[in-house]
């Protein structure tokens, strides 16, 4: 099983346009096929799945690099490699015996007449199209011919099959049946398989891996997931288990990704400076939430050009994760960032090498809460210690809870939460990563069990009854950092004045969500297809209606976002701390020897306190330090937070390490 | 109801297949059948009233010669004087032979052509010197290099069909759809197999049309042919000659014959195609 059958190594591949010139469509792939696998290639047209499928079939040769099958190197087609064709290539004068006959008699010349009919006759049945054995292919539907194709290739006992988009022209319920029969087929005959697919769901459904690439020219793997889902799998079945909606959407946003990189590319991102402001182009990146206000707000009511940033375009991502590859790349100038995002860039979360990140305003304060499935209301539970309760009470059963992102808020309110009571967030329930917009979807399907998140996805699903509040924010840290603005420490040394214009303009639009006066215009804002596009009656910026979000419930306050006023927009080092706390007590992040440089550099107090001044603010916006509690009642301060650390009783293993933070250049900055 | 819907439904059958052939037929052959007629009438009158020196076409029952020609198509009195069934036959004879003269070395010489790219290079401005020049420039050249007339006669029909057999087979050959290509290159196929298999069955229906262009042609030729060579048994012959004598009449049932036999000639290739292509091929 583990052995590696085909492997494509440092493979390069060169096409002639016409003249001199040269068009560069797959670079460096490196993959390696086990035998008994089922691999996928997904990603958009013209990125060279295709091209990379023919070559493992022969019919293609590599530029550089080689393609080995069974550690030989493939060098032309063979019947060891046998493909089955989108179009299916059937031989309209041969009748279906003779088609698979023909592959049969030249593959295995050396059977005796007998047994290679026997064999044909074999795969024929095995596709269930005994009784067209000798009918022309003009005479079979689409999906009949392809089932003709597949027992062809089959028929031939190839060490792989290769599959280019083999149902792609057929209609989603031949398609479907014809998956579950290729399936069952390979799991029978223990085939190894390469496929080419558009086919999102089709690539879960039936592949061990699914391999991505990148947008050419210069096309290369972008991600290869592992789909954990048990074989036997049925098709209506597997959609119920939690990974599926998870890789699905993990493929579709790497889809969406590179079609957003093709557009990227095709405009121009020069810079432009102007008044003094050393950019004025700015894409801001943003995941639609109620707390995206401020953004919202600067774009529609002009604070942006008011502070010399004309040409701001706002970046709507539907993941965290957007965010993060965005800033990584360097094409967003600046986004909304959960609190504890800059903090996880700039101590290399996700495994990934440092990225300063700096941050000079906190956007927004509250605006979450905890969401537990219908279920759990139905069976009794209405607190934390009912909750923990029932865990105790069903240990076999793994409860699954979506955050966000690791490093944002409702990651650590949750964990805490829980933790709280007892809990161990990794050990009693199991977190998972799933966008903000799918929260609902994915407790309707049952693939969750309950989430923490921004508004409006509580309050929504609170009102669609298919779960409940069981804490808001204002219950587990009133007045807790939500968004906060982070652009690349890089990227705030080369623009220091834009930087500045840009905190500026959100700091107003900040002041302008916080009057109640303008609540109806800007949930009519959010509401609309740019920002979070739903009903607008799931918006609000206060906490709404008391009757209308709790079933039966003495009833809670939702959201209550607060977007402006003392204390609430400064960067605060202290908050920062209790998140590096946080993310270290999980394990997301080591625990820096050297945190009190990294918070340093990593709170613009200075760009903050400059913004404020320069409006006329600093009387509004005072500062007094003082005390984290949350509802748990145990304090923190910023005065030792290894202390406070090791004095939790449930944690990780945290390691503590000096983290080497790159020096701040401009010029490091990705143009 | 039911009693007098089934009564009526039972006559019917009984009706059916006459009226049906008739209704169906007569509407596919009713205006084939006026275009002749008027045609006939339109020519009768222009003759009548003298517009055309042309004899009507009711000159073929009243020219006794022509009537004897029209009736006794065996006739054979030797030499040259043999019935009109005769000369067409003669005609045909070497029709059958230039063309299949043209067809074997057309397929061949096509399918070579369409495998082989540098062949293509080298041959393909000749032949498209070659296939322009008419049927009837040839004959001077042939006469001159042939030994007899015959031969000259076979050599101009082969010369005007061997062209669009020639190009079509290897327009087909070239067109065999890459999928079919790749199936050979995988299932690494014999070069014998991949002939059978797919290069032969892949490119008859360019081959076919290509033959049944030809014997259009070929038929074509033939007649142009035998006006210029004289002292051969042969319907084109027998015009010159009827023209040289003003039997203007026997040149009109001449032209009929010829007309005749050219369409039977490529209704006979079209049946001959749909024998052995499939048009429901996908």
């Amino acid at each position: 099983m583990s052995s590696t059958l085909v492997e494509i190594a440092g493979l390069t591949k060169v096409f002639p346009i016409g003249g001199d010139k040269t068009y560069l469509a797959l670079q460096g792939i490196d993959l390696q096929i086990q035998a008994g696998e089922f691999i996928s290639l997904i990603g958009h047209s013209g990125c060279g799945k295709s091209t990379l499928l023919n070559m493992v079939a022969g019919l293609d040769l590599p530029s550089e690099g080689v393609v080995l099958l069974d550690g030989q190197r493939i060098g032309r087609p063979g019947p060891d490699r046998m493909v089955v064709f989108q179009n299916y290539s059937l031989l309209p004068w041969l009748t279906v015996r003779e088609n698979v006959a023909l592959a049969v008699d030249e593959a295995m010349a050396g059977l005796p007449r007998a047994e290679r009919k026997a064999l044909v006759e074999k795969y024929v049945n095995m596709v269930g199209l005994s009784h067209a054995l000798d009918k022309p292919p003009s005479q079979l539907s689409g999906g009949m011919k392809q089932r003709v194709a597949i027992a062809r290739a089959l028929a031939v006992q190839p060490k792989v099959l290769l599959l280019d988009e083999p149902f792609g022209a057929l209609d989603a319920l031949t398609r479907g049946g014809l998956q579950e029969q290729l399936m069952k087929i390979c799991e029978e005959t223990g085939a190894t398989a390469l496929m080419v697919t558009h086919d999102v769901d089709e690539a879960v459904l039936l592949s061990d891996r699914i391999v991505m690439l990148v947008n050419g020219p210069g096309s290369h793997i972008g991600g290869i997931l592992t789909v954990d889902i048990p074989r036997p799998r049925r098709r209506m079945e597997v959609v119920n288990h939690p990974s599926y909606y998870q890789l699905r959407s993990e493929i579709i946003y790497f889809l969406n990704q590179q079609k957003r990189v093709k557009k990227r590319n095709a405009r121009s991102v020069a810079v432009v400076a102007r008044y003094g402001l050393e950019k004025v182009n700015l894409e801001i990146g943003f995941v639609p939430l109620t707390a995206c206000a401020p953004l919202a707000v600067a774009q529609a009511k002009g604070f942006f050009q008011k502070h010399g940033l004309d040409e701001v375009t706002l970046v709507r991502e539907t993941s965290w994760r957007g965010i993060v590859d965005g800033i990584r790349a360097g094409h967003l100038d600046a986004a909304q960032m959960p609190s504890g995002m800059p903090l996880w860039f700039t101590l290399g979360g996700g495994d990934r090498p440092s990225l300063p990140v700096v941050s000079a305003l906190t956007m927004t304060r509250n605006g979450n809460a905890i969401t537990l499935s219908r279920k759990f209301y139905d069976e009794g539970v209405r607190s934390l210690p009912d909750f923990r309760d029932y865990l105790r009470a069903s240990p076999q059963r793994v409860h699954r809870m979506g955050v966000v992102h690791p490093s944002s808020m409702h990651n650590l309110l949750l964990r805490y939460w829980l933790a709280a009571a007892g809990i161990d967030p990794d050990r009693d329930v199991s977190l998972i990563l799933v966008p903000p917009a799918q929260m609902i979807v994915d407790l309707k399907a049952g693939s969750i069990d309950g989430f923490c998140v921004g508004e409006p996805w509580n309050y929504r699903a609170a009102l669609e009854e298919v779960g409940f509040t069981v804490a808001t924010d204002l219950e587990i840290w009133n007045g807790h950092p939500g968004k906060v603005l982070g652009v690349r420490e890089d990227w705030a040394a080369a623009y220091p004045n834009t930087h500045i214009a840009l905190v500026k303009a959100l700091l107003e639009a900040c002041r302008y969500c916080a009057d109640p006066v303008n609540e109806p215009e800007i949930q009519e804002l959010l509401a609309s297809r740019s920002y979070v596009s739903t009903d607008r009656r799931y918006l609000h910026l206060g906490h709404p209606d008391r009757l209308a979000c709790d079933i039966q419930q003495p009833l809670r306050e939702y959201a209550h976002h607060q977007f402006f006023g003392d204390g609430v927009n400064r960067p605060s080092r202290t908050e920062h701390l209790w998140h590096l706390v946080q993310m270290a007590r999980w394990g997301d992040v080591p625990f820096p020897r050297n945190w009190v440089e990294v918070l340093e550099r990593l709170c613009r107090v200075d760009i903050f306190s400059m913004a404020v001044r320069e409006l006329g603010l600093s009387e509004q916006l005072t500062y007094r330090r003082s005390a984290i509690q949350l509802f748990d009642g145990v304090p923190f301060t910023a005065d030792d937070p290894l202390a406070y650390l090791h004095s939790l009783p449930i944690k990780r293993d945290f390691t503590i390490a000096e983290v080497a933070m790159p020096p701040c250049s401009p010029r490091t900055l990705p143009v | 109801m039911a009693t007098t819907g089934y009564r009526t439904r039972n006559g019917n059958a009984v009706a059916n297949p006459l009226q049906k052939f008739w209704q169906e037929k007569a509407v596919t052959w009713l205006p084939s059948l006026a275009g002749i007629v008027g045609f006939l009438v339109v020519w009768q009158f222009l003759s009548a009233v003298g517009l055309t020196k042309l004899p009507a076409p009711s000159s073929l029952f009243t020219e006794t010669r022509t009537r004897e020609l029209l009736m006794y198509p065996f006739l054979d009195r030797g030499g040259l004087d043999k019935g009109l069934f005769w000369q067409t036959l003669a005609s045909l004879t070497r029709v059958i032979q230039g063309y299949s003269l043209a067809a074997i070395v057309g397929i061949a010489l096509g399918i070579l052509v369409g495998t082989n790219r540098l062949l293509n290079q080298i041959l393909d401005p000749l032949f498209q010197f070659l296939r322009t020049i008419a049927p009837l420039a040839w004959v001077p050249i042939t006469l001159i290099a042939l030994p007899n007339v015959q031969l000259a006669a076979i050599f101009v029909i082969f010369i005007t069909a061997v062209w669009p057999i020639l190009i079509n087979t290897a327009v087909g050959v070239q067109q065999i759809p890459q999928d079919y290509r790749n199936v050979a290159r995988v299932l690494q196929l014999a070069p014998r197999k991949y002939f059978f298999k797919i290069l032969i069955p892949s490119a008859l229906p360019y081959i076919f049309t290509g033959l049944r262009i030809a014997i259009g042609l070929a038929w074509l030729a033939i007649i142009a042919a035998e006006i210029v060579m004289s002292g051969v048994v042969g319907i084109g012959f027998f015009i010159w000659d009827a023209y040289q004598q003003n039997y203007v009449s026997e040149v009109i049932l001449a032209v009929m014959y010829i007309g005749m036999v050219g369409l039977i000639l490529d209704r006979a290739m079209g049946w001959l195609q749909s024998l052995i292509v499939p048009s429901d091929r996908t």
